[in-house]
């Protein structure tokens, strides 16, 4: 018989708080919080601000009271941190396992079927992993286990929310899968969402117990396949696979939030111009083209007593395309389409999608008089652009992107980027 | 190029270019695909003027990172203030290369939280009870007794001093 397989799932804990605490020790145990890039809503929460009862999510004025009475600490987000302590928590993982799947910025499956001394004590495996981590990083993570991934995910979810666990747990074992199942609600399970929640709880499914005593195909008839995969995996029977490399993306979106309203024409393509040109090279990082290029723009909606205004516009592209400044064109001609005068726009965006891997040089329609004037889809231009770029940062830019940058979001309450800057280290007496 | 100036700065990716002009020279930071400064060791002098027949002798690069780094993903660099560990050879404004890997051994330099708050100083114990010495004398130790809410953040392994 084939052996079973373990798969674990290590999640770090309130991952961007926890970067932040690293090196303000002093803010451990105290309610933090991090706002979005605009420093407009609340995008990870501690511990202690989840207890307050405020909600991921929420405008940050809504909450404002709550702030000053319980004195909660604010961060604008710094992504160059979390990204670098996330590279190190990943980098160390691949420690404790031959094959890994990065899932996310804090959280990574791990194959730990074939590794020894989990085989021999998984829970002492998993608290090796979890101390390491602890140790070298100084991120608190937690460690599910089972047999598939949807069941270490749900150990994982049990590991952060008891602390009898010591945060780590096993699901291998039947019995211990049932008793922890019978008193888990089934939204917790990994995939099923609010839509699908509420059509399960209307047939009498509550706990996670509920779904996984399901017959599969009942539930793929009421649902789809993938709920019903989801009962198999709760069954122990592994129907979604360790992916070795993340997927390329099949939609890369770049919108920001202003500083500042935006009211003109002009200042709105410049801003677009360059979420354009971060998008097509994303693209051409993952070596992709895409067809499709939407563009959108909308006031503030939480402004109630403004008015409001939104408006979105997607343009098919006949020939693919990696192109930036197809993208910009293309982008823009959409932008004067739906802009009208008069609006403080808070907010504008740039998608990608119809996403496909480049091959050889694509060829443009020779009938389409879409394309003509459109500067031709220069390959050999892009990877210089992007070599350029990569070497010294933002050194070449389109023109339509426009020097003057007040509408970039603020981020007033940002910390040091302690791990990729030398002037801002974090400072030892 | 001022290539003793920018050396100990180049070690590790630094996302923010220092400042722009130097000399008249353009001066950029290397991509972070090439984090590490590497320069070749020739093992005979190299004569200015023609091209040396020594440059078939390269034997490998010197790479600073490899000489104080041991494991990157838990290396942090940190900077000094004050004057408590002058002692140690650590002045105002060094940069400590500080391994977070390494259990808190008696003896070590070590960067530790205490009350929130991180400081420098030398692990020792003392008559049987751990205390953080200062390596000066006008500052005194700091007993780890229970109320000093003392949590070890790393041991520093090197300290990058400008001369």
């Amino acid at each position: 018989m084939m052996e079973q397989a373990r798969i674990g799932l290590v999640d770090c804990n309130n991952f961007y708080v926890s970067c932040e605490r690293v090196f303000r020790p002093d803010l451990i145990g105290k309610p933090v919080m991090l706002l979005s890039n605009n420093d407009g809503c609340v995008v990870a929460r501690s511990q202690e601000v989840k207890d307050l009862g405020i909600k991921m999510g929420v405008p940050l004025f809504q909450v404002q009271q709550l702030v000053n009475q319980h004195q909660i600490q604010l961060f604008s987000s710094n992504y160059t941190l979390y990204a670098d302590m996330s590279a190190r928590v990943m980098s160390l993982l691949e420690e404790f396992t031959p094959r890994m799947e990065v899932y996310s910025i804090d959280e990574a499956f791990l194959d730990l079927t074939a590794v020894y001394p989990c085989y021999q004590d998984p829970i002492a495996y998993g608290q090796r992993i979890r101390k390491a981590i602890a140790r070298q990083t100084g991120i608190p993570v937690c460690v599910g286990m089972g047999p598939t991934k949807t069941l270490a995910k749900l150990a994982n979810f049990a590991a952060k929310k008891w602390k009898q666990t010591g945060g780590v747990l096993d699901l291998s074992d039947p019995i211990r899968r049932e008793k922890l199942m019978k008193i888990v609600p089934v939204d917790e399970v990994w995939g099923i969402g609010r839509q699908t929640t509420k059509r399960l709880n209307q047939l009498g499914i509550q706990t996670v117990w509920d779904l996984a005593i399901q017959p599969p195909k009942t539930i793929q008839a009421q649902f789809n396949v993938v709920v019903a995969r989801t009962v198999m995996e709760l069954n122990g029977t592994a129907s979604l696979d360790l992916e070795d490399v993340a997927a390329d993306k099949q939609q890369i979106v770049c919108s920001r939030s202003f500083s500042r309203k935006l009211t003109e024409l002009e200042e709105l393509s410049r801003a677009l111009s360059e979420y354009c040109t971060r998008a097509a090279e994303k693209l051409r990082r993952q070596q992709s083209v895409t067809c499709c290029v939407s563009v959108f723009i909308r006031t503030n909606p939480f402004a109630v007593q403004e008015p409001q205004y939104q408006r979105a516009a997607t343009v098919k592209l006949d020939a693919a395309t990696q192109d930036t400044r197809v993208i910009i064109r293309v982008a823009l001609s959409s932008l004067k389409a739906i802009y009208k005068p008069g609006f403080g726009y808070q907010k504008c965006g740039v998608q990608l999608s119809a996403i496909r891997p480049a091959v050889s040089p694509s060829q443009f329609d020779l009938f389409d008089l879409s394309c003509e004037g459109m500067p031709p889809d220069n390959t050999a231009l892009m990877q210089t652009l992007d070599t350029i770029n990569r070497r010294f940062p933002k050194a070449v830019t389109i023109a339509s992107s426009g020097f003057d940058k007040s509408w970039k979001p603020k981020a007033e309450r940002i910390s040091q980027r302690y791990t990729t800057d030398w002037r801002e280290l974090v400072v030892v007496r | 190029m001022p290539m003793t100036e920018s050396l100990p700065f180049s070690i590790l990716n630094a996302a923010q270019p220092l400042p722009p002009i130097r000399d008249g020279l353009a001066w950029f930071h290397l991509a972070k695909s090439e984090k590490t400064l590497r320069l070749p060791l020739f093992i005979s002098k190299v004569a200015a003027g023609f091209p040396s027949p020594a440059d078939d002798y390269v034997e490998k690069t010197l790479d600073l990172e490899e000489l104080l780094i041991q494991k990157p993903a838990a290396t942090f660099f940190v900077r000094a203030q004050g004057d408590s560990m002058l002692g140690a050879g650590i002045h105002p404004n060094d940069i400590l290369v500080v391994d977070r890997s390494r259990e808190p051994m008696p003896d070590k330099i070590v960067i530790c939280a205490v009350n929130g708050e991180l400081t420098v100083k030398r692990l020792i114990v003392a008559d049987g009870q751990w205390r953080l010495k200062a390596e000066n004398p006008a500052y005194p130790d700091i007993p780890l007794t229970e109320d000093l809410e003392t949590v070890f953040w790393g041991t520093v392994t090197n300290v990058i001093h400008p001369v």
